[in-house]
Formats: structure tokens, C-alpha cells, sequence
């Protein structure tokens, strides 16, 4: 297999396991690029992507960004900021609008479940989920799970823990897709109000206690508060969150096992994960950063062959 | 002017009958078991029809006035006709919303070419926003005697009480489509899989259950009566039964395509299949069967609520809700027909609506009559409504409204 099942990348809901294999090895190919001292290959040299974030963003948008200049593409940024939503423009307009100025892929973040979905019925360039709402953040899961390849050899088999805000995270239900897909057992841990309530009916664990999800897996993923995203209270403080759900060195010394600790960032240091842990042995958190280029790389690139 | 129309097979008290003959003369229908050829202006062979009392819908919105864009009286009094509805009870939840004389004048006006008998659902709180009443007996004064406000639940339960209790002086009926808003927090789709799947924040059953305990308890405690509009949930259903057992003055309706869709429609963030109540699972649908096959459930409606163009076409979340479900009808209902049968189903838009509404009609006062096997293509060209937010646009459906007699009039279609 050569070429991924998909022309766009709208979640891991839709893509094969086999998809997921071809993404690895192809960022395992780009990963060696990233390390020569010529970092940059002219595979897409004549393609153009715009990258539309009509949310915030730091390091995803660089991420891929990074991705695309690695791959001789040409770049067009664009964010709601400095956008013409903020006059009422439809999402539709706002993208053709790009798209008439000959533009081959689109990379959009956006505030709405399904909003990807909705652009790729309507519209034709090849289109990447950079994160919809509380949906999913596939290129997220993707480097997540790249990761844990890369420590522990495997996935298949590994027991992950995803530890926090679930309710409002993308990056939770695009890792339970992929882990799953890949072979991974998943729990999920944080307050009850903080987890959709038919969530195991995805086929994940279901706990309450951060010391027993440790204590049970071998990859904790912590995901940060979405404070943004949170309309109202779910919990009664950040003060009573950090001491009953964030992660301590004191609760990884209380294992009789060494395990990994990611974060899709940006961390909130001292509320879902302390300094002592964040910066230790144990976390792999810049490692997923500098992983995300080359994953982004082999989407991007395995994309623009799908016509 | 006399009509013959030959070898229909009518639908009443549980049956289908065996072909007869009937005659529409001096505004009437007739039975005749002489039939002679050349004395009739008119024939139409109905062999292939099958015929009933005319249909009655007890929920569907117009946007006239304020949202003429999206549907006019004018347009709303065609759908209704051409879909086989003899009587209609359209919503409150225009801009103004219908809620004095003087709305309740003006519908009037707009809508006495009617085929179909228009009859108003008043709002009992002004702008139906569930807080001060309306003037409730100078509306009745025009005739109101059903009052609500439409696609908002009266979710505080002082005003429910209050509201039973004044409409108890003239025998008003209280509809509600009852659900708590605040367990149904920026809800989009059913709370379920696959909401969670699509990471879409839920509108749970207990939004829908909450409610309607609360109001059976209310009920309970003023008298009086109350009808609940589009449930949706197996709770609801069950706790209807129980107060219907009990023997409270309750009645209940569903929406046709809560029957035929069903959460796992939503997958593909289609928003045309985004409606309140939600599409909800394929265990809440199954109650419903139950619950219309049991009489819990007296009367399906269409629910037509039209959207324009640009209120659906956007991200899922941000869309409105609602379908149309007029033209859409009778395809719906053959859909049910092989599991409800016939004579149930038109029960439910019939006699189980009549007895909601407190009237009765005599046989052959008026009459709908459609080809359940005619396929026709729902398209643009064909679409009656000025707004065309149903997933079934584009495609091809069976069953046909031929024609509808009322007042007096003869439809043909």
C-alpha cells in the first residue's frame, strides 16, 4: 500500500489501521530528513496549502507549517483574527474565497464538531483536520501514537491512559480512535463531569482515580484543562483539580514501574501536571513536538497524491 | 359539479374496506351503490387509491409572519392541501408571535382560501417566552381553544400550573413539547454513542423525562388538560402510559420522522437531520412503535419546520434546527405502513387528533384520498414549500396525495 484510503485527513474515525502504518513509515523517512543538515525536500513543490485557523493556535499551526516549508510548499496563513469572519462571513465564502487564488489543500482548525466535513463536502482541495471542536485532532493522535512507537517499540498492546478534561478534548477521542486501531487498551480518567457520559461505549476503560490509572498503564497522556471551551462549571476550582487530578512526582515514585508521560500541550504547569514531572525522565512531551513535523510531513505529502 | 369517484377502498374503524363508490355532490360525499355511466361531470378511478377521513396535523410552522422568506401562510395553506391535511394546527412561533385578537384576525384572513381547516396554537406566554401570560380568554374569544408555546417547552413549572388552571374556565388545551432546558445545555444531537463519537455535546433523554414527570405532576395536582407535542424519549412514553393508566387527561403526539431516522443518521454531520426534539436511538424509537401501537401516543404530526437556505447550510453546530415533513408525509408514513399497517396509521392523523382537539368529524364530511404506490421525484421543481431543508431532497418517493374534499372544495393532485 502506497497511497491512503482518503483524499482529505477529517478524523482517525475514517481511516484504516493500514492508513496509519503508511503515515508512520513515511515519517519515519521524514524524520531522517529532518535530522540531515538539509532539511528540506522538493516533494511538494508545486502545491499550494493554505492553513485557516479560526482558533487559536501556536504550535500546531508552526507545526505545520514547518511541515509544509520541509516540503517545498508554497504557504498561506490565515486566521480569524485578522479574517473577514469577524464581519459574518460564512465558512464556505471565507474558503473559496482562498481557494480561487488556486489553492491545492486546505489545514483548518476550527470551533465546530464537523466543520472539516461540512468543508469537504462543498469544496475541492484536499482538506486536513487540524483540530474541529470537541471532534477530533487527528495529526495529534497520529504523532501521540508515533511517539509511544518510538519509546516502547509498539502499540499494539500498550496500555494508555488518557488523564483530564476529556469532555472538551479533541485530542482524547482522536487518540482513542487511533490507539484502538492500533492495538492499544485506553482508559480514561478525570471527574465524572469532565467525561462524556456514554463514553465506554468506545470500548475504553473508565476511571476516577489518576493514581489507579497510573498504577494500571503503561503511557499516561495528560490533557490540559479547556478552560476556553467550557461554557459553564464543571468542577469547583483549579486549586481542588490539581490536588485530586493533576499528576505529582510523588504519585510516579509511589509505582513500582517506570512509565511514560506525554501531553499534547500547552501545559498548565501546577494544575493537570507538576514541573517535577513534566521535565523528568519520564515525559516525552518535546519529543511528540519534534514528531509532529515529520508526521505532518508524511500526511501532507501522502495527501497530495490522493486525487 | 358531481364527482364519481370509483372503486375506492376507505380506511376507518380498523379496516380497510373492499372497493365502493362515491359520489361529491352539493358539497358532500356520498355513498352510491348505483353507479350510472354519464350522469357524473366527472369520474376518477380510484381503484388503485386508498381513501379515509381528511387528515388532521397537529404541529407544523409557518414563517408569516416575520420569516415570509422561509415559509408564507399562502405556501403552508398549499403544502397542507396538496399533502392530504384536511385540518392543520400551526405554531405560535412567528416574529411577532401569534398572541392577541389581532394576530389571531390576521391568520384568519391570510388563510380563509384554505382547502385545509387552519386552526391556531396561541402562545400562552407572550413572544412564547414563558414568562407573562396572554390575553388567553380574549384569544378564545376568537376561537383559540388550543394554547402553547410552540417549539419552546413552558419549563417553569409556576407558569404551567398557572396556565392549566386558566384554561380549565373554557376547556383549553394545554400542548407543550416538554423538555428541561437547562439538562439540555448547548445540546445539538442526541445524547448517545454517537454523539460522544462525533464529539458533540448531547440533549439527554432525562431532558425530555425530567419534564414530563414534573408536568404529569402538575397535571395531576390542577386539572385540566394538557396534550405532549413530539415526544421523542422511551421514558416519556412510559411515563405517559402510567398517567394515562391512572386516567389523567393527557394525550401525546410524535413527529413521523422521529419514526424513520434515528441518531446514526447524524454521522456524517448532515444538518439537515438536525431537529429538536433529536433523532434519539433505535431503542427510544422502538417505545414510540410501542407506544402508538398501545394508544400512549394518539397523533403523529409532520413537525414542519422550515428553514431557509442559509440557516442550515453551515457548520452543524450552528445551524438550526428543524425539517420539513409536509410533501414529505405520506412517503414517511409508507414507509411504517408494512410494520403499523394502514388503518393504525391513519387512525393517528385522523380520529387519535380529532379526540386530542376535543372534535369529531362525521364520516364522509370530508376526504383525503392517495396512491400509496405512486413514485414521484422530490426535487426542487416539485417542492411546494419555499424552503427545502429534508434529506430526502433529490430523491424518489412513493406515495401520492391524489386528492382532498373540504369545505366543500375538491383538491386535485
Amino acid at each position: 500500500m502506497s497511497q491512503l484510503s482518503s483524499r482529505h485527513l477529517l478524523g482517525i474515525k475514517d481511516i484504516s489501521p493500514e492508513d496509519i502504518q503508511l503515515i508512520f513509515e513515511t515519517a519515519d523517512n521524514f524524520k531522517d530528513v529532518l535530522n540531515r543538515p538539509i532539511k528540506k525536500v522538493p516533494s511538494l513543490r508545486d502545491i499550494t496549502i493554505a492553513n485557516i485557523f479560526f482558533e487559536n493556535s501556536t504550535r500546531t499551526k508552526l507545526s505545520f507549517e514547518l511541515a509544509e516549508k520541509r516540503l517545498s510548499a508554497d504557504v498561506v496563513n490565515f486566521s480569524s483574527s485578522n479574517s473577514s469572519v469577524k464581519k459574518g462571513e460564512t465558512l464556505i465564502d471565507t474558503v473559496n474565497n482562498i481557494l480561487s487564488m488556486k489553492v491545492d489543500m486546505v489545514v483548518m482548525r476550527h470551533s465546530s464538531p464537523g466543520a472539516p466535513h461540512f468543508l469537504s463536502r462543498n469544496i475541492k482541495a484536499n482538506i486536513v483536520n487540524a483540530g474541529d471542536g470537541t471532534h477530533e485532532h487527528p495529526t495529534q493522535a497520529l504523532l501521540d501514537a508515533f511517539s509511544i512507537r518510538e519509546k516502547l517499540g509498539d502499540v499494539a498492546g500498550k496500555k494508555v491512559a488518557i488523564i483530564g478534561d476529556i469532555l472538551h478534548s479533541r485530542v482524547a477521542l482522536s487518540n482513542i480512535f487511533c490507539l484502538q486501531k492500533l492495538g492499544a487498551e485506553v482508559m480514561v480518567c478525570g471527574p465524572v463531569t469532565l467525561l462524556p457520559k456514554y463514553i465506554d461505549t468506545l470500548g475504553v476503560k473508565v476511571e476516577h482515580d489518576v493514581q489507579k490509572a497510573l498504577e494500571w498503564c503503561d503511557v499516561a497522556n495528560i490533557l490540559r484543562i479547556q478552560l476556553e471551551r467550557q461554557q459553564i462549571k464543571y468542577f469547583p476550582s483549579l486549586r481542588e483539580y490539581s490536588l485530586y487530578y493533576g499528576v505529582n512526582r510523588k504519585m510516579l515514585d509511589r509505582l513500582n514501574k517506570e512509565i511514560v508521560i506525554m501531553h499534547p500541550g500547552p501545559i498548565n504547569r501546577g494544575v493537570e501536571l507538576n514541573s517535577d514531572v513534566a521535565d523528568s525522565e519520564h515525559s516525552i512531551i518535546l519529543h511528540q513536538v519534534e514528531n509532529g513535523v515529520a508526521v505532518r510531513m508524511a500526511v501532507l505529502y501522502l495527501l497530495a497524491g490522493v486525487k | 359539479m358531481s364527482v364519481l369517484l370509483r372503486s375506492l377502498r376507505v380506511i376507518d374503524s380498523g379496516k380497510i374496506h373492499s372497493a365502493r363508490n362515491f359520489i361529491i355532490k352539493e358539497g358532500k360525499v356520498h355513498f352510491v351503490n348505483d353507479v350510472k355511466e354519464g350522469k357524473y361531470d366527472e369520474v376518477i378511478d380510484c381503484s388503485s387509491f386508498l381513501g379515509s377521513k381528511g387528515w388532521t396535523d397537529l404541529r407544523c410552522s409557518s414563517g408569516e409572519p416575520g420569516e415570509e422568506y422561509k415559509e408564507t401562510l399562502d405556501s403552508l395553506g398549499e403544502l397542507l392541501a396538496a399533502s392530504g391535511f384536511a385540518k392543520a394546527v400551526v405554531l405560535p412561533n412567528t416574529i411577532p408571535a401569534f398572541q392577541n385578537k389581532n394576530d389571531i384576525q390576521f391568520f384568519k384572513a391570510k388563510t380563509q382560501n384554505w382547502i385545509t381547516e387552519p386552526l391556531i396554537q396561541a402562545a400562552v406566554t407572550k413572544d412564547a417566552h414563558g414568562e407573562d401570560f396572554t390575553d388567553m380568554l380574549d384569544l378564545h374569544s376568537q376561537g383559540v381553544t388550543v394554547f402553547g408555546d410552540g417549539l419552546k417547552p413552558l419549563s417553569n413549572p409556576d407558569r404551567l400550573m398557572k396556565a392549566l388552571q386558566y384554561l380549565k374556565k373554557f376547556q383549553g388545551v394545554l400542548f407543550d413539547h416538554s423538555f428541561e432546558p437547562l439538562l439540555a445545555l448547548f445540546g445539538q444531537m442526541h445524547e448517545g454513542t454517537v454523539s460522544t463519537r462525533m464529539g458533540m455535546k448531547g440533549i439527554p433523554n432525562i431532558a425530555e423525562d425530567v419534564a414530563i414527570q414534573k408536568n404529569i405532576e402538575v397535571l395531576t395536582y390542577t386539572g385540566g388538560r394538557m396534550h405532549f407535542q413530539t415526544i421523542s424519549s422511551k421514558g416519556a412514553v412510559d411515563k405517559i402510559r402510567k398517567a394515562k393508566s391512572l386516567g389523567l387527561n393527557v394525550t401525546a403526539d410524535v413527529s413521523l420522522y422521529q419514526l424513520i431516522f434515528s441518531e446514526e443518521d447524524l454521522t456524517s454531520f448532515d444538518s439537515n437531520y438536525k431537529v429538536m426534539p433529536p433523532f434519539r436511538s433505535q431503542e427510544d424509537k422502538d417505545a414510540l412503535m410501542e407506544g402508538l401501537k398501545d394508544g400512549t401516543i394518539d397523533a403523529i404530526v409532520s413537525n414542519h419546520q422550515p428553514q431557509d437556505f442559509d440557516a442550515k447550510y453551515m457548520e452543524f453546530d450552528l445551524a438550526q434546527f428543524g425539517m420539513l415533513g409536509l410533501q414529505t408525509f405520506l412517503p414517511g408514513l409508507n414507509r411504517l405502513s408494512e410494520e403499523l399497517g394502514w388503518p393504525l396509521l391513519i387512525s393517528k392523523i385522523t380520529d387519535g387528533p380529532d379526540s386530542v382537539l376535543g372534535t369529531s368529524v362525521e364520516d364522509l364530511q370530508n376526504l383525503t384520498v392517495f396512491d400509496p404506490q405512486e413514485e414521484w421525484l422530490y426535487d426542487r421543481n416539485s417542492n411546494l414549500s419555499l424552503s427545502a431543508n429534508h434529506p430526502w431532497m433529490g430523491q424518489k418517493l412513493k406515495g401520492k396525495v391524489k386528492l382532498v374534499f373540504n369545505k366543500g372544495k375538491l383538491a386535485k393532485f
